[in-house]
């Protein structure tokens, strides 16, 4: 790429930042013109600002039943409920395997004699129970 | 009910509408309630497939929400109708780890490349834009569990549609010349990186990942600064992600702060018990196969998609229509994207548009005049290599690469 070319992307740089992070102007572009130039091109503008934004947070507690205190209490430390409330259907060995993932794998506090019943109580909101829904997990961490 | 015009949500209330439809739900509420709820959701097509479509995540438009925290948002498929590159506002999201940054200064920002080097480094931002040569690239960066969702039998994990890709031009420095500054030492392995992420608790391995250190200098690994002429959004990496073209995202580090050379094998979590495959084609199995080896996941596959025909739509019989969408070569170039009206009976290339690199996504489209009734479209790329896409979908047990060929049945009235 050309220096010219460079320079018109670092007054972008500088120019995004003096404006608005919420508002980015983005797409589509033709490529080989980079946002932002014409008011960019009011002066080169070539320092790095800070980036300060805030993230949203969840107030989504999981479905009452016994043992949603123990999700909700051990849980939420890590993650937000989402993405649990959102897999498919498993077996209460697959959600055993699930629950022992996060102990063993990300060192959730979760406390050994509490495994059972969180995979009791996550099968009780997400069981599978008939056998075309069935998943599989081969237990990684991804 | 109040009715929203703008042309993207038209178009998601007709997805839904077509959706809600084919299974058999419109019945359980009048159509002004679906109405309204179409615009604040999608059903994808599997058991617990509702994504509410929210926008109030920093730097990003409307996105589908999966997961609040950490963030994990997937662009609305529509979005890959308006044009090759993927807007930074609706580029997908993935964290793995919660403790997120919200504030990153660049005038403290150090990336630091250390470990078995002669002579470690820490740059500051300008010294990447200053002190190196820029390059630039179109890619895509595609999660390894994109279409997750589709497995069957499914698969836990994210639970993505199709959504978790995009294609961004990435601006930046080679990781080649970086590790140069340096001054990488005999004998290296590997190269490992890191980001300012990091768990809630101290007991959460930190994601890292490698590269062997032939691969990481080969001149086309870099080190971005910048994501379709702009900086990166926070949630996608700023200041600076790691670009590993033609590979799963997993490798493409966010907020990379450091890099270290190692002279043994990286033995971290995330790189040997995460992100493993079947040593197999297609990193395919049979469910409830044992015994078979895993290694790391690495290059990506070939896949093509329709981006503005959907599953249950209605197009003219006997007149003209163009239906198009986007394909990439997965590790390499594309070598032509198949067409099929008929159930995959017969092919036809489709013409491709501009070529923006053999690591970029590619617009496709096909002139089609289909009779009256139901017609199953189907599409399918064969990249550069001769990979095509599959006619049976794929499997594993962590919903990796999944590129089965794609169809929708559609209807000429």
């Amino acid at each position: 790429m050309s220096a010219a070319l460079r320079d018109v992307v670092l007054i972008g740089l500088g120019f995004t930042f003096g404006i608005a992070l919420t508002s980015a102007p983005a797409w589509p572009q033709t490529p080989g013109t980079p946002a932002a130039t014409e008011k960019g091109a009011k002066g080169p503008v070539r320092t790095w600002a800070k980036v300060e934004v805030k993230l949203p947070t969840s107030s989504t507690l999981f479905p009452a039943g016994n043992g949603a205190d123990i999700a909700n209490g051990q849980c939420l430390i890590c993650h937000s409920a989402g993405m649990v409330l959102r897999q498919p259907p498993l077996t209460q060995d697959e959600w055993r395997s699930e629950v022992n993932k996060m102990r063993n794998a990300f060192g959730a506090l979760l406390p050994a004699d509490q495994v059972d019943a969180l995979a009791r109580y996550l099968y009780s909101i997400d069981g599978s129970r008939a056998p075309t829904d069935r998943a599989v997990s081969d237990g990684q961490g991804s | 009910m109040q009715r929203r015009t703008s042309p993207p949500l038209q178009r998601l209330r007709r997805q839904f509408f077509a959706r809600a439809g084919g299974l058999g739900l419109t019945g359980l509420f009048g159509p002004a309630a679906w109405e309204a709820m179409a615009e604040s959701f999608v059903d994808f097509p599997f058991a617990n497939g509702r994504r509410e479509l929210v926008t109030n995540f920093p730097q990003k438009g409307a996105m589908l929400l999966e997961r609040t925290r950490p963030p994990l948002l997937e662009t609305p498929f529509e979005v890959f109708d308006q044009g090759v590159f993927t807007p930074n506002d609706r580029f997908f999201v993935r964290w793995h780890l919660a403790d997120i940054p919200n504030v990153v200064d660049p005038a403290t920002f150090r990336l630091n490349v250390r470990g078995h080097v002669t002579q470690p480094v820490s740059l500051t931002l300008d010294d990447l834009v200053r002190k190196f040569e820029p390059v630039e690239l179109p890619a895509v960066n595609q999660c390894s569990g994109n279409s997750r969702g589709f497995f069957n039998p499914r698969v836990p994990g994210g639970q993505w549609a199709n959504g978790a890709m995009g294609n961004a031009r990435w601006l930046g420095v080679r990781l080649k010349d970086v590790l140069e500054r340096a001054a990488v030492k005999g004998g290296a392995l590997q190269v490992r990186f890191r980001g300012l992420d990091k768990g809630v608790i101290q007991q959460t391995p930190d994601f890292m990942k490698s590269l062997a250190i032939d691969h990481a200098r080969d001149g086309e690994v870099m080190i971005a600064y910048a994501m379709n002429g702009e900086p990166l959004p926070l949630l996608n990496g700023f200041p600076l992600r790691l670009v590993v073209p033609g590979w799963y995202s997993t490798y493409w580090v966010k907020m990379l702060d450091d890099i270290e050379v190692l002279d043994k094998p990286d033995d971290n979590f995330w790189t040997t018990k995460a992100y493993l495959i079947p040593d197999t084609p297609f990193a395919n199995v049979k469910p409830g196969q044992q015994g078979v080896k895993m290694v790391p996941i690495n290059r990506m596959l070939p896949r093509s998609f329709f981006t503005n025909v959907q599953d249950g739509a209605v197009l003219k019989a006997g007149q003209a229509t163009t239906v198009r969408g986007i394909a990439f070569g997965g590790d390499t170039g594309l070598a032509k994207v198949l067409f099929s009206s008929d159930a995959g009976g017969s092919w036809q290339e489709a013409r491709l548009a501009k070529d923006y690199g053999r690591y970029s996504f590619r617009q496709w489209e096909v002139p089609v005049r289909l009779s009256a009734g139901p017609h199953r479209l189907t599409i399918k790329a064969v990249n550069a290599a001769g990979v095509a896409q599959p006619e049976h979908a794929n499997w594993n047990g962590a919903g990796f690469m999944r590129n089965v060929i794609e169809s929708v049945s559609v209807r000429a009235a």
